[in-house]
């Protein structure tokens, strides 16, 4: 109905729907703007629809959030882009409310609006609207200015231009500490429009006022500043006014500030260049990786790869890894976890004696931490360091400790693991996988839990595929086979699982002399006569049963079809007599497939 | 509905079967434990009710359960809870989380008039007694048990009421009055006698949390398995299923709370009143 009605009176049904209670009606139609502009043209869109939106603008910050969205993609419906102007005031208006998100959301689409609009219209129309919010009475309206300031000032005459700098000026020293947030988090991107002669005289002095601000969110706001300024400035500049900023950073009395300087590092040595970073950073940067607080250490311990990289070998040796080491056994869990998450980096860049020396141990430490997040860290990267220390050493000095975690008491350790097991053995090679990793191999099988065994599972399929179906034949298959027999269905079934994961990779013959012979066996789900003494009640479990209908039914493009009709097909209709229905079920499916089979082929 | 009309008031279960306590909405832990156990139909489950109420997720937890049933009825059998009761779902959450989620209590009423079929107990191989709660003066043959017309609301006493709502307790001899106003307590020798009398191995019951996941009492005679890891998300303990083979071999696995990462952050949690 309503699609029928749209075209005829759309502004009635937008009305009608913007005044209607239920704010999801309101919503869709606010989602719905742009239909309803195409509808009503672009004239009528510019004097009716607009005004009408600028004026309902006291809804529910949901719906404002979604119209100060569609505006920032309304020129085409307004008449191109030398309309776009008629735009701006529903925005400002938008600018001022008292929902962060909106008033976001709403910068965003001026500034998106703005980079499309020819400069005289920028002169006439955007820039003013900058400095009427940037003079606004409530904060709101200036916290929104300072995110325009960058599309307003390249279009700008010189005058009006010394203008915008001395009003960014007076916002980086408002009153609001919301205010100087917004501006100091701006800065970089005002600065970097802002010509190399005003740069140093006018940004970098509202940068000085923001480094010295008595509120710490504001200060740790300058911090991201310090790298998008260091990029604009020359590396001389840099040195003298950016590294000393940054150095008072590390030692500020507000751990988020030195939190923010511990993230923002790399970009901050970026910044300054390679030298300075050697010669300058090292202090402030050991100083982070031995701060009070836990919070500026994980960050710290974070960058150790990155920076390291910066540094070169010796450096790194000489100062980064001493904290390395204290780290590794920090009372944070957290930072541990930080830390064992790109340590293995640093083997390539300390090269491989020093990372047989000194990295080492501190793996193999990591490696044995209570916590099981530290271990699965270090678990997950083992590949970079077998490129610089090569597999030997790699697996006499860490493979007993993966060897340990491989029997983990946490599940999610022993499933890392495992996934790492296919690696491991392109790796290592067929022979020392034999030796050392084969038999856990097998014994995942019958882990206590289903997702180990699951894993294991497809393990064995990934083994051999890398190994061949020959290797496979000797060291997996006829244990898997052996083990039909286990007296507890779950395993039996995990079995019967690997079984069907095998055979597309095992191919015809063998699936046909080997595993074929077995799985008809389980179809009966009986033990064997010397299991039937021992045990007193034989198997019969319908859940192999049916499974066992599943795995016939993989075995189908595997096999010949003379297999199929000869053994496949007499006992998948023997299954579909059972006296259980889940049973019947599944087989009645496998039998449809062995029917379609014998259709097409 | 039609499947579980026809279940007795004593539910027949095959061995092999993997006995679950309770979730009480814990929908990502009951995942968690479908990761632990195996799915469902690869393995058979009996779940001893207390489905719903305190976790965020009894809406998500229910359906899913009730969605296996209808497709698999002979893997998976469901009996009930305590708090499979129109009253008790209104105080505990499972009420306030329909309204919230559907706009409607639609869903919470079909729910509850599905709770009314649930079955009451189950009898593993002749050999295993499972229920909720526990046991009630006045049932001591499982025949009075099936004579039940158990197709109503949890009434307030009756032996409806107590095998789903008492527990055993150690200091008790004979039958004690419950701190939980419903049910009663029941010593060591009330078990013996009914296991003796009806002929079976042990009682395997929930709704008691137990800090270690499951719990044996009465020298191996009733064992409570409790399946809400970190019950109410901050009590804590692991919890348990437990497995039996084919040949009723008894082996339980523990499990932890889903991780964080495995889980989705429930939008707007006012704290519910009823966890302070």
């Amino acid at each position: 109905m309503a699609m029928l009605d749209e075209p005829l009176y759309p502004i009635a049904i937008l009305i009608d729907e913007l005044k209607n209670e239920d704010i999801q009606l309101r919503l869709n139609s606010i989602r719905r703007l742009s239909t309803i502009a195409r509808a009503l043209g672009e004239e009528r869109t510019r004097k009716e629809l607009i005004p009408f939106l600028s004026e309902n603008n006291d809804d529910d910050d949901e719906v404002l959030l979604a119209m100060a969205e569609e505006l920032g993609v309304f020129i085409p419906y307004v008449g191109g882009v030398e309309y776009a102007h008629v735009l701006l005031p529903p925005l400002e208006t938008l600018c001022t409310v008292e929902e962060t998100c909106v008033r976001d959301k709403a910068v965003e689409s001026l500034c998106r609006i703005g980079l499309q609009m020819k400069e005289s219209e920028i002169v006439d129309w955007f820039v003013p609207l900058a400095k009427r919010l940037a003079a606004g009475e409530w904060f709101t309206a200036r916290v929104s200015s300072c995110g325009l300031f960058h599309i307003a000032y390249p279009s700008s005459p010189d005058m009006l231009k010394a203008e915008l700098r001395s009003i960014y000026g007076q916002l980086c020293q408002d009153d609001m500490p919301m205010v100087r947030r917004s501006a100091a988090s701006n800065l970089g991107k005002f600065a970097s429009t802002v010509e190399q002669s005003h740069l140093k005289a006018d940004v970098m002095s509202m940068f000085e006022d923001l480094t010295h601000d008595d509120q710490d969110s504001v200060r740790l706001l300058a911090v991201e500043g310090c790298a998008s300024l260091g990029k604009l400035l020359e590396p001389s500049e840099c040195v003298s006014h950016i590294l000393p900023v940054i150095i008072n950073f590390s030692q500020d009395k507000s751990w988020r500030v030195r939190y923010m300087v511990a993230n923002q590092l790399y970009e901050l040595s970026e910044a300054v260049g390679p030298e300075t970073t050697r010669s300058e950073l090292v202090p402030a940067y050991v100083r982070l990786l031995r701060d009070n607080e836990a919070e500026v250490r994980i960050a710290a311990a974070g960058k150790v790869t990155k920076f390291s990289q910066i540094l070169g070998p010796e450096l790194a040796i000489q100062h980064i890894l001493p904290c390395v080491k204290d780290l590794s056994s920090d009372s944070s869990q957290h930072v541990r976890s930080a830390l064992a998450s790109v340590i293995m980096g640093m083997a390539p860049v300390l090269r491989k004696d020093a990372t047989i020396e000194q990295l080492l141990p501190i793996f193999l430490s990591l490696l044995k931490d209570e916590f099981p997040d530290v271990r699965l860290n270090i678990i997950s990267k083992l590949d970079q360091v077998n490129q610089v220390i090569g597999i030997d050493l790699l697996s006499q000095s860490l493979l007993p400790a993966i060897v340990e975690l491989a029997e983990d008491k946490h599940w999610r350790v022993r499933l890392a693991i495992i996934e790492y097991i296919p690696l491991l053995a392109s790796q290592l090679g067929v022979r020392f996988f034999d030796d050392k990793l084969g038999a856990l191999c097998m014994q995942w099988l019958e882990d206590k839990v289903f997702s180990i065994r699951d894993a294991a599972a497809n393990n064995l399929k990934r083994l051999a595929e890398e190994f061949g179906p020959e290797w496979a034949m000797q060291h997996i298959v006829p244990q898997v086979l052996d083990n039909m027999n286990n007296p507890h269905y779950l395993y039996r079934m995990t079995f019967l699982h690997a079984i069907s994961l095998l055979s597309p990779v095992m191919g015809a013959d063998i699936t046909f002399q080997k595993l074929l012979p077995v799985i008809i066996n389980a179809s009966k789900d009986r033990p064997p006569v010397a299991f039937v003494t021992i045990i007193l009640c034989g198997f019969r479990v319908p859940n192999i049963k049916f499974n066992v209908a599943k795995v016939l039914q993989s075995f189908l493009p595997i096999v010949d079809s003379s297999v199929v009709e000869k053994t496949i097909r007499p006992c998948l209709v023997e299954l579909t007599e059972d006296p259980d229905m889940d049973v019947r079920y599944f087989a009645g499916q496998a039998l449809q497939s062995c029917d379609q089979l014998m259709i097409s082929g | 509905m039609e499947i579980l009309v026809e279940e007795s008031n004593v539910q027949r279960v095959d061995a092999p079967v993997t006995i679950c306590g309770d979730i009480h909405g814990q929908f990502y832990d009951m995942k968690e434990l479908f990761k632990v156990g195996g799915d469902c139909p690869k393995t058979n489950y009996l779940f001893l009710g207390d489905f719903v109420d305190r976790g965020f997720y009894s809406v998500e937890t229910f359906l899913l359960l009730l969605a296996l049933k209808v497709r698999y009825p002979d893997r998976i059998t469901l009996i009930r809870g305590n708090h499979e009761s129109r009253q008790i779902t209104q105080v505990y959450g499972f009420y306030d989380e329909c309204l919230r989620k559907y706009g409607s209590v639609n869903v919470w009423r079909y729910c509850t008039d599905i709770f009314d079929y649930l079955s009451l107990s189950a009898l593993i191989e002749n050999k295993i007694f499972s229920v909720h709660g526990g046991l009630s003066p006045n049932i001591t043959t499982l025949d009075q048990i099936r004579t039940i017309d158990r197709k109503q609301e949890v009434p307030h006493d009756g032996a409806m009421c107590d095998l789903l709502w008492s527990d055993p307790e150690d200091v008790v001899d004979g039958w004690g009055l419950s701190p939980r106003g419903a049910g009663f307590l029941f010593g060591g020798n009330i078990v013996s006698s009914f296991n003796r009398s009806n002929n079976i191995d042990y009682i395997c019951r929930a709704h008691q949390l137990v800090m270690e996941g499951y719990k044996w009492m009465f020298n191996n005679q009733i064992v409570t398995v409790w399946s809400a890891p970190n019950y109410c998300y901050r009590c804590g303990n692991v919890a348990a299923i437990l497995e039996l083979d084919e040949n009723l071999n008894k082996q339980f696995r523990v499990f932890d709370a889903a991780p964080q990462e495995a889980r989705g952050v429930p939008s707007k949690k006012p704290a519910p009143d009823y966890f302070l």
